[in-house]
């Protein structure tokens, strides 16, 4: 249970929030490379941390991002024409360069020092894997770019979507690191399981131990850069299973993975206090994606949803109940009754309304990943607001993580048994069941 | 039987008989204590049950285990060095007269 104070404190991302603060510590993805195909292309508008902005990609290839309104009389540049070297406002004309910086003011030519006293606030946008990252922090702090396995892979081993969710980021990154629901909420199936039908999950002998063991115990662990989250289930011969998922901060987790599926995991990014983009990465470390795997992720398999075509909204959304199907839920095919693993998630994410009241919330021996979460958060929040301490998680060494699945004897403590397998290297496979 | 005192927050004091082997919330709940709730039913999961403990017995009592600091933490504005959840707090023979002051939030 949170006090409604720290409730705030943990979901409000605006500027000059606390948390805020934190995540403007962080590169954050912004846009899929798509959304700005080609040089000289039309402007994106992005919400970010409830900041209104808008992404360009110039004419010579250059990224921009920048506060949306013109300096003049607050215009929205998405309406700008994107011309040499930048933004011009289709207003007056005025026009702002890939840094925001105004290069052109028709109406002052006579001035030739205006241009130079006005500068739209503006933050790098840079391209790793198929992503445009943001930074929205002091310049002079700036961390390294993410190096994040899937990003980093070559680009047929990855695919990333992202759609919107309308709640607040903090409920969606909570499911995220609570592994506890995967048997319920993504079960069905003639078999009991509805991993099995999923071509993105079927065929790992971990669905089995998934199925047979449906009080799972857990085990949090605190890393560096977050916490390891350790789902015990039983094995035979007094084995256990283990599925391990990483949570970095703020917002990065990673789903253990099943057999030799590529491996999946999100970011939540908040938009406002009452939205996120929940961006999922599919990837595998030692080959190419199959176009089998690919045309399922493209279809809404696994963690990936299916989005009205054009845009990154769901077709299965709160204005339709995620077309819920009362007779597959009756049947059991879907434990939930909503198609899709990605939908499952939303669905309930986004029922319990845009900032979940969690002084209104009984928790059980399995949300002990999320209550340790909350107060690892807590701390780091407190810890930069109050005395300037840099948070963890923005440097490369909390980021080359991945997670992992392993059947261990009992008495072996998961950290010790699964070792360097939590370290993504070059060309080493995934340790995975 | 071991006695539990509660202590109101106008300084009255309400007694109650408790078994050995209950906690501090449940004796509190089924005699109507006001000030504690225990919504969780003494999962370690809720923070409703938050008490102070009385100096004198502090040490026999002993300090909140982490996840129980976790939640007072997370769920409490008044967490102390006397704090405690009282679901938490199994009562003995040894802990006959223990008192307690309930800490109740302005939203429960």
């Amino acid at each position: 249970m949170l006090r409604p104070d720290i409730n705030d404190l943990l979901t409000q991302t605006g500027p000059g929030t606390p948390m805020g603060d934190l995540f403007r510590r962080y590169w954050q993805p912004v846009l899929h490379t798509d959304e700005l195909p080609e040089d000289g292309c039309p402007p994106v508008r992005v919400k970010l941390l409830s900041e209104r902005l808008i992404a360009v990609r110039t004419p010579e290839g250059e990224y921009g991002l920048m506060d949306e309104f013109c300096a003049h009389r607050g215009i929205s540049l998405f309406f700008g024409r994107v011309e040499n070297e930048g933004i011009r406002c289709p207003y007056h004309g005025w026009k702002y360069n890939a840094n925001g910086q105004a290069i052109d003011v028709p109406s002052e030519l006579n001035n030739s020092e205006f241009c130079k006293n006005v500068k739209l606030r503006s933050y790098p946008l840079v391209k790793v894997g198929d992503i445009l990252w943001a930074y929205l922090g002091d310049p002079e702090k700036q961390p390294p770019l993410p190096t994040w396995e899937f990003a980093t892979v070559p680009e047929r081993q990855t695919y990333t979507s992202k759609r919107l969710q309308e709640c607040n980021w903090l409920q969606a990154l909570e499911g995220g690191i609570d592994s506890s629901h995967v048997t319920w909420l993504h079960g069905g199936g003639p078999s009991g399981h509805g991993l099995e039908a999923d071509p993105l999950f079927a065929g790992s002998k971990g669905n089995q131990y998934n199925k047979n063991d449906v009080k799972p115990f857990f085990e949090v662990v605190e890393n560096e850069g977050g916490l390891l989250i350790g789902a015990r289930r039983n094995a035979e011969d007094g084995n256990y299973y283990w599925r391990v998922t990483p949570w970095v901060l703020p917002n990065f987790t990673m789903v253990p993975p099943r057999g030799d599926h590529p491996v999946h995991g999100h970011f939540w990014v908040p938009i406002d206090d009452e939205n996120c983009w929940a961006w999922s990465f599919d990837y595998h470390p030692t080959r190419d994606l199959t176009e089998t795997e690919v045309d399922a992720m493209k279809a809404g398999a696994g963690v990936h949803s299916k989005n009205i075509p054009g845009t990154y909204l769901p077709v299965a959304n709160k204005d339709n109940d995620y077309l819920i199907d009362r007779e597959k839920q009756k049947a059991g095919i879907l434990f939930s009754g909503v198609e899709g693993i990605a939908i499952q998630d939303s669905s309930l994410q986004e029922s319990m309304g845009p900032v979940v009241d969690r002084t209104k919330e009984r928790l059980v021996a399995t949300d002990a990943g999320i209550i340790k979460a909350r107060q690892k958060l807590r701390r780091a929040v407190e810890a930069l607001r109050d005395n300037g301490t840099e948070p963890v998680g923005n440097v490369p060494e909390h980021q080359k993580i991945r997670s992992v699945a392993i059947v261990l004897p009992a008495d072996r403590p998961f950290v010790e048994g699964i070792g360097d397998g939590f370290l993504a290297r070059e060309g080493v496979g995934q340790t995975t069941v | 039987m071991p006695k539990v005192v509660y202590v109101g927050s106008d300084g009255s004091n309400r007694e109650v008989d408790a078994n050995v082997g209950e906690n501090v919330m449940n004796a509190a709940v089924r005699s109507g204590v006001p000030g504690i709730v225990g919504e969780c039913g003494g999962q370690l999961s809720c923070a409703t049950c938050h008490v102070w403990v009385a100096d004198e017995y502090r040490d026999c009592v002993g300090g909140p285990g982490e996840m129980e600091a976790d939640l007072l933490d997370l769920g409490v504005s008044d967490f102390t060095d006397a704090s405690r959840l009282g679901c938490q707090i199994t009562i003995t023979d040894e802990l006959d007269g223990l008192t307690v002051e309930p800490r109740p939030e302005a939203w429960h």
